[in-house]
């Protein structure tokens, strides 16, 4: 055979080759071989799970893992998904109240060693006994009224308390000024919580004579640890002329303040000084003091001066001094997060000024690199810098940037919450609808993000069908159709005129499957319109146009009876229905009339074209006349409404 | 004005005469007309049949009326016209001398036109041949450039002139065309289907031209503030103050987890999950201090008291050997356990010794002495 010998050979070189290979082997074993056991890389609890996360990928299709994966339980309203996961967090609420109010059924020991998280909260009254420790227990979990009970108690007690717990007591109420923070289990109430916070106009919340300041007034001699816990109290909300007061009784006193204190005066300097060059002066002022006292300034030093610089209007000079700020810190080893990045960039891009680049410039900066949350401002960058490239620069290349930063690594915590994030993707969908061919968007994003991302609001629906109308791109209509439906879009009444308009404009080729997707989406708009309930406070009604515009559709997709309905219902509420269908409709509606041999139907509409002024009406008649065979009531009624026929 | 006033009259008179029309036309008296045009038509029906004659002399009247209206009207309209016309900024004066200018030159050019037929005419043969040759020969640039294009230009106004006269449309042409054109545009624009075809897509804000200009962040000078940059300290003063700052940063970004795997993360973190690699012993801390041995050889508890051999001995090492396997109880317990048994046979101890399950006092150990 001819087929042997190869075979043979191949085996020959393959035995040969192996025995090499082992040989090889043989004599590198015996020449040198030494186990290198690793050593021991000492894993954290989370990071097993942390490798396992990082095998699952974001699934746009997916809805949130948050809710439940029912298709009749996904929410793909915006309203929807909040109140879904507020409902949540409603439930964990509950228990978290069952378990506070009935503590005593909760005495089982159901983990060994107990989980301090699942015990119920200690409560004190006024019968407590309590000491020292109980109150630092409370300082350090963060249970602002607590603290104030329990060290009025041990004030009531005659307790002397040591001064470290009454410092850490001091800064925690004013960092808190008084009051309850929401307690950390609750996450999806921080996420889904308005962050007007920040848009609130800044103005004095600090509780006055509050026990942060009956604290500060019991001690004798005041440290400088305790003058800066009030200063930085008194300028996180606000109270900053007696924050100036403290300072300068501080410096009158020679002592050191933290840098945090400084760092919250810089911050607040455009309360205290009235022109932007006051303004600066007090900066460079209380950096020189910095200076002069030999305090290490920290990144939130940096971010309050630029903070305080991008309040300071446009032109140039808080331009450049913005710049000349960032590289004074990067002398001193405080690299810029992207918190100062965000100051840098609402310096340089107002919305009157004129158009600046600088993000360009800050991208390289940035790019390819996972941040970390290091100061609060930091979650404000991307959701401005979209907004900048979309309304400030229109450039669509350096989105896509800022999108793919987003997605590097665990970028995307830092967009803030949900607010921010729609507000991102706003932008984001704005800029790209304008700059991106419309089926790549449609494709690419829309597709992609909707509806489990993100669920546009009713003006970025109103841009897309925009878009659709001028590309005549119909054929997404369907789709866009339903999906307002689920984003209960169609209580908008330009999104509903629009819709009717392109459908109406856009008249597909006989014989197009389109006919009747137009017309069951006339119709399916037209019923929606009627079903609202009696009780809705603005009913939405449909126009007489409008209802003119379905009845076109409805009979290009020869759907006679349906069109009835919709004549039927401008005839019978003429006082109600604003406006007046246009002649086309009518005259169409007519035209069907006659093919379908409906002369009542005919006349009622010939009826109310002449109750409507129409002067077209005479010309209808004498087609009705012509095309069909009236008898003689229905040839009196014609007569009656169009005057003698010809 | 007096246009106005003539129109209203017109308008009634002519509408009775459409109506009247009508009701010659109907054969049935009694049809169901309206009531306001039926006396209408009675009194056009009087008028009609005493003024019969007199109706056309009045038609006639009306419509050389209505001409003169329209021509009036039309007049009036060019000459609104003229008014309308952007000047195109240039002063006022010399637009009127080029006014006074192209009406001379008009006049020279009637004045050779003239001359050009008169002379055609004396000439004989094809006059029009003649006189197109002729003035064609005048307006020839190759024999007088500068006249010539002075001509041309003059020729030109006369040209926009004549176009003005001739566009004397009546009125109605001309409103007929207005609606026309208004109604074409109003066409135009509902129709649509020439946009099914597929456009680039459209820039609300055109893209401006942005230069992008190198912005050099670190490059150029700084504040020169911080002189003394080694002699600077850490000052954290405000200890619960940072943590607490810490624990509002790590909570900004804590978002609500999105897979089972990071919800895990996060009970871990917040201790309500064992941690991972699982250790069984997590958590149990005061127990790690203690050597598993001490739990688990528990014999030695009972040499000082125990009888070496017996029934005694025999069942406090069946419970050493419970004790041993009990995970639950501590080392200290399991002690006190044993102890417990030490002081219950040690008051049971006569007892013990009648039945013989303690050996004779001389074997005892000397603890339960």
């Amino acid at each position: 055979m001819l087929i042997s010998p190869i075979i043979l050979k191949r085996y020959n070189r393959l035995n040969n080759t192996s025995a090499i290979t082992f040989l090889q082997k043989l004599f590198s074993s015996q020449a040198e071989e030494k186990i290198e056991i690793p050593k021991r890389i000492h894993r954290g609890p989370t990071d097993i799970l942390r490798a396992l996360e990082t095998t699952i990928s974001q699934d746009p299709t997916a809805a949130h893992y948050k809710y439940h994966d029912d298709p009749f339980l996904i929410p793909m309203s915006n309203v929807g998904k909040r109140t879904f996961a507020m409902a949540q967090e409603a439930g964990k609420k509950a228990a978290h109240w069952i378990r506070k109010e009935h503590a005593d059924l909760f005495n089982h020991r159901e983990a060994d060693p107990i989980i301090k998280v699942f015990l119920p909260k200690v409560s004190f009254n006024e019968q407590s006994e309590v000491s020292e420790a109980d109150l630092k227990q409370v300082i350090n979990d963060v249970l602002v009224s607590e603290a104030q009970l329990v060290y009025k108690l041990l004030k009531d007690r005659g307790l002397d308390i040591s001064n470290e717990t009454r410092q850490a007591l001091l800064e925690l109420l004013c960092y808190t000024n008084d009051s309850d923070m929401l307690a950390e289990d609750f996450i999806e109430e921080r996420w889904f919580r308005q962050s007007a916070k920040s848009k609130e106009k800044q103005r004095k919340i600090w509780k006055d004579n509050s026990l942060a300041e009956e604290i500060f007034i019991s001690i004798e001699n005041p440290t400088a640890e305790i003058y800066s816990a009030m200063i930085q109290g008194m300028c996180k909300y606000f109270q900053v002329d007696k924050a100036w007061h403290l300072y300068q009784e501080s410096q009158e006193k020679g002592l050191t303040l933290s840098s945090e204190a400084y760092s919250s005066l810089l911050r607040v300097v455009n309360f205290l000084k009235e022109s932007n060059d006051l303004r600066w002066a007090l900066v460079e002022e209380l950096l020189g003091k910095m200076n002069e006292a030999k305090i290490k300034p920290t990144l939130a030093t940096l971010n309050a001066v630029l903070h305080s610089l991008s309040t300071m209007g446009g032109g140039k000079v808080p331009r450049t001094l913005a710049l000349k700020v960032i590289r004074e810190f990067k002398g001193l080893g405080i690299e810029p997060s992207l918190g100062s990045w965000y100051y840098v960039l609402i310096t340089y891009c107002k919305e009157r000024g004129p158009v600046s680049t600088i993000l360009h410039d800050i991208m390289p900066e940035v790019e390819n690199k996972e941040h970390q949350c290091l100061d609060m401002s930091d979650t404000f960058f991307f959701v401005t810098a979209m907004d900048i490239c979309k309304n400030h620069l229109n450039d669509v290349d350096l989105g896509k940037r800022v999108h793919k930063l987003l997605h590097f690594g665990n970028n995307y915590n830092l967009i803030g919450d949900s607010y921010k994030e729609s507000i991102y993707y706003r932008h984001y969908f704005g800029l790209t609808i304008n700059n991106m061919p419309f089926e790549e968007f449609m494709q690419n994003i829309y597709n992609l993000l909707v509806p489990n991302i993100y669920v546009p609001e009713p003006g970025v629906m109103a841009e897309v069908l925009n878009q659709v109308d001028f590309n005549g791109a119909v054929e997404y209509l369907p789709q866009l159709w339903s999906d307002m439906i689920i984003f209960d879009h169609i209580n908008r009444e330009n999104l509903i005129e629009s819709v009717l308009n392109i459908i109406e404009n856009n008249k597909p080729e006989d014989g197009s499957k389109f006919h009747e997707i137009f017309a069951g989406i006339a119709w399916d708009l037209f019923n929606r319109l009627e079903e609202q309930g009696e009780q809705r406070f603005n009913k939405l009604r449909l126009t007489g146009d409008q209802l003119g515009k379905v009845m076109i559709l409805l009979l290009r997709n020869k759907d006679f009876k349906k069109a009835c309905i919709i004549m039927d219902k401008l005839d019978q509420e003429q006082h109600t229905v604003v406006g007046v269908p246009k002649i086309e409709a009518l005259s169409m509606y007519i035209d069907s009339c006659i093919e379908n041999m409906a002369p009542s139907r005919a006349l009622a509409c010939l009826q109310y074209c002449s109750d409507c002024g129409f002067p077209e009406v005479e010309d209808l008649g004498n087609k009705v006349h012509k095309s069909m065979t009236l008898d003689e009531s229905n040839l009196a009624k014609l007569s009656k409404i169009v005057g003698p026929l010809s | 004005m007096y246009s106005l006033a003539l129109k209203r009259t017109l308008i009634p008179s002519s509408s009775c005469v459409r109506v009247c029309a009508k009701n010659t036309k109907s054969e049935d008296p009694s049809s169901s007309s309206s009531s306001s045009s039926s006396s209408s038509s009675s009194d056009s029906d009087d008028n009609s049949k005493k003024a019969k004659p007199d109706n056309e002399q009045k038609l006639q009247r009306l419509n050389t009326l209505l001409q003169n209206l329209i021509q009036n009207d039309t007049v009036v309209k060019s000459m609104k016209l003229d008014l309308a016309k952007p000047r195109s900024g240039k002063p006022k004066k010399e637009s009127a001398a080029a006014d006074d200018v192209s009406i001379k030159t008009e006049t020279i050019e009637k004045k050779m036109v003239d001359a050009v037929k008169s002379v055609a005419s004396n000439l004989g043969g094809d006059t029009k041949q003649t006189e197109s040759e002729l003035l064609m020969k005048l307006l020839n640039p190759e024999t007088s450039p500068t006249s010539s294009r002075n001509l041309m230009d003059v020729m030109k106004g006369m040209k926009i002139d004549r176009e003005t006269k001739t566009a004397e449309k009546s009125r109605a042409e001309q409103v007929r065309s207005i609606l026309q054109t208004a109604q074409s545009k109003l066409n135009h624009e509902d129709r649509k289907p020439e946009r099914r075809m597929k456009r680039p897509p459209q820039q609300i804000r055109p893209k401006r031209e942005t230069v992008v200009e190198k912005i050099d962040l670190f490059g150029g000078e700084s504040l020169n503030i911080f002189t003394n940059k080694s002699e600077l300290k850490d000052t954290t003063q405000t200890k619960t103050w940072q943590r607490l700052y810490e624990r509002d940063l790590k909570l900004a970004v804590t978002h609500p987890p999105s897979n089972y795997f990071q919800q895990m993360i996060l009970w871990t973190e917040q201790g309500k999950l064992w941690n991972f690699p699982i250790d069984n012993e997590q958590g149990l801390d005061e127990e790690k201090k203690v050597d598993f041995s001490r739990h688990v050889f528990l014999e030695e508890h009972l040499e000082p008291w125990c009888p070496s051999r017996g029934p005694l001995r025999h069942f406090m090492e069946l419970v050493c050997v419970g004790l041993s396997k009990n995970p639950y109880l501590t080392v200290n317990a399991k002690i006190e356990h044993i102890m417990w048994y030490r002081d219950y046979f040690d008051s049971k101890k006569k007892l013990l010794k009648d039945v013989g399950a303690l050996p004779a006092e001389s074997e005892a150990p000397k603890a339960i002495q």
